[in-house]
């Protein structure tokens, strides 16, 4: 067990490292990424400064509060990108032309060799600073900022990129049924961009909808309430729950996908 | 020892059937019929370690499926395979480790990178130690003429070029058998006779059991001594290719050059004249009649030259395709 973790933490290294040279050649490309993150957060945080210029709260929080949330998707969409994301979003053409094929043969577990194959380190960057700055800056107009809040701050992270993962898992899943999976990733997108609202503006039907087919109420604010003081335990448990079951149904659905490629393809 | 083993293996395709047009397209949303297609038709064989085999056959032959299915891509619908002990399907990283899979018309390497870095990372994944992976690669880069090509990004290389190193990618951590889909598709002369001895070298070097595929005579003529002839999905032939000849082809060729010119009807009392002219004159004959015609003609005529040819394994090929029934 622990020496297949040490195996897959090398490999990881070894395809960063590639796909950081890879990035590296296309560097007008690289400069601008980081351009449009920065201006897109900054578009989002002028939003929520406008909308927070006629009322005080939304949903019970603050101007400083929701900044956390905004940046916490950004810091979420920047380690999504460092782990696993790009992988799905360039698993259609992989199916399409069958250079999934050599993924199939390699011997290192087809998910991980996905996912590591297109690593990113500069895809995402932008936002997941722009995510930092405004997540330091919100917690530095807190009154309620404790120190100690952060290590679990950065566990919450955690949770909800396996949440993330989950959900890509089982979306990307269709892939291999549907061929073309343009759809499914602008899907994918959007769900990402409900993230950045506080959960507590849904209610009833709809928050159901948002916590357990797509779980974008808790991949943002869970990690954000613990900065800001709103603690809530069974938020907690509740994310957490979530994250086991999306990864566990994802990985279900992965599995079979993979064993209908296998007999369908040619 | 058997180093593959395929008993009445069978992989059926379901596809739907689309009719023509915009009309045909809307009408296969509501409503689809399923076609099936046998793509593999309860093969059977079995190769020795070290041997190397050629599986002819037309497009659409069924030889990608049968090698995506040794390859464990592919599952199939009936039947048995046993590689070096595994059943590939089961997708055993120890039996991934032990073989390797080149696909022509497939690219594994880093597009923007140069080959050295996918070679690199090839070396990680199958968890080559750095030493033999640096022995190795010398030894293949002397063997293919690489060396200039190391450092230049994938995407600026010729597809021949390209092809070596996909080769050298797939053979780094020492497969001991070897699936080569069309390797030389696309390429020039020059480039296929490269890749061609490189093969033959490598199988009589290491040893190595290859399997290989191609629709192009001479790669399968040059390298293999046995072949498996593949037509409609089924096995129609599994020899050597000298008796191949023999058994499909009952005839040789005569051609003959006059020393002087002659009259340009063919004279009635010489059989099997598939030319005549002036100068020239071809006979296709029965092999046993082949020495008394010759006689016959060597009397007859003022003869220059005179050649006794053999039919060439292409046409032989040419005739199984043809006679094995078309199904529908």
């Amino acid at each position: 067990m622990q020496k297949t973790l040490w195996r897959y933490f090398a490999l990881y290294r070894s395809f960063f490292s590639h796909n950081l040279k890879n990035e590296m050649i296309y560097r007008a490309n690289f400069v601008i990424n980081i351009g449009l993150d920065i201006f897109f957060t900054l578009v989002n945080v002028i939003f929520f400064a406008i909308l927070y210029g006629n009322i005080e709260t939304v949903g019970g929080w603050t101007f400083h509060q929701t900044l956390i949330i905004v940046g916490s998707v950004g810091i979420i969409r920047e380690l999504a990108y460092l782990t696993f994301r790009k992988g799905f979003l360039e698993l259609g053409e992989y199916v399409r032309t069958g250079n999934f094929d050599v993924m199939l043969t390699a011997p290192m577990n087809t998910a991980a060799h996905l996912a590591f194959r297109h690593v990113s380190l500069t895809e995402s960057l932008g936002e997941g600073l722009m995510g930092l700055i405004l997540v330091g800056y919100g917690f530095a107009h807190l009154d309620a900022a404790t120190w100690i809040s952060i290590p679990f701050y950065l566990l919450m992270l955690i949770n909800s990129l396996v949440m993330y993962y989950g959900f890509c898992l089982m979306v990307s899943s269709l892939v291999f049924w549907l061929i073309k999976s343009q759809e499914l990733n602008t899907m994918i997108y959007y769900f990402m961009n409900t993230a950045r609202y506080p959960r507590d503006i849904y209610h009833g039907l709809g928050k159901v909808f948002f916590t357990f087919l797509i779980p974008s109420s808790l991949i943002a604010t869970t990690p954000a309430t613990i900065l800001t003081g709103k603690v809530d335990a069974d938020l907690i448990a509740l994310s957490v729950l979530v994250a086991i079951g999306l990864l566990t149904l994802g990985l279900f659905t992965w599995t079979k996908s993979l064993n209908h490629y296998g007999s369908a393809s040619s | 020892m058997t180093a593959i083993e395929v008993k009445s293996l069978n992989k059926t395709f379901k596809t739907h059937k689309k009719e023509v047009g915009l009309k045909g397209s809307f009408k296969g949303l509501f409503h689809r019929e399923t076609l099936y297609k046998e793509a593999v038709k309860s093969v059977s064989f079995s190769l020795e370690e070290g041997e190397l085999v050629g599986f002819l056959g037309p497009n659409g032959a069924g030889k990608t499926t049968l090698l995506k299915m040794l390859s464990g891509i592919l599952y199939p619908t009936s039947g048995q395979a046993q590689v070096l002990g595994f059943t590939p399907w089961e997708r055993n990283r120890d039996y991934q480790r032990q073989f390797a899979i080149v696909m022509g018309q497939k690219n594994q390497l880093w597009w923007d990178l140069p080959p050295s870095e996918s070679f690199l990372l090839n070396r990680d994944i199958y968890g080559v130690n750095h030493k033999t992976f640096r022995q190795t690669l010398d030894e293949m880069i002397e063997l293919l003429d690489l060396k200039e090509l190391l450092d230049i990004p994938v995407r600026q290389l010729s597809l021949g070029q390209r092809m070596k190193c996909e080769l050298v990618a797939s053979l780094l951590h020492q497969p001991r058998v070897l699936f080569l889909d069309e390797p030389t598709i696309g390429l020039d002369v020059i480039s296929q006779e490269k890749i061609r001895s490189f093969i033959k070298e490598y199988n009589q070097n290491k040893k190595t059991t290859v399997l290989l595929t191609s629709h192009y005579m001479q790669d399968v003529e040059q390298l293999c001594k046995r072949v498996l002839v593949i037509n409609h999905g089924g096995i129609v032939y599994d020899g050597s290719l000298s008796s191949l000849s023999n058994r499909y082809i009952d005839h040789k060729v005569i051609k003959v050059r006059f020393a002087e010119t002659q009259s340009p009807t063919a004279p009635s009392n010489m059989k099997g004249i598939v030319e005549w002219d002036e100068h020239h004159a071809v006979l296709k004959i029965q092999k046993k009649e082949v020495a008394q015609v010759t006689h016959k003609l060597l009397g007859d005529f003022p003869i220059e030259d005179l050649s006794v040819e053999e039919v060439e394994v292409e046409e032989v090929i040419r005739r199984i395709f043809e006679e094995s029934p078309r199904e529908k």
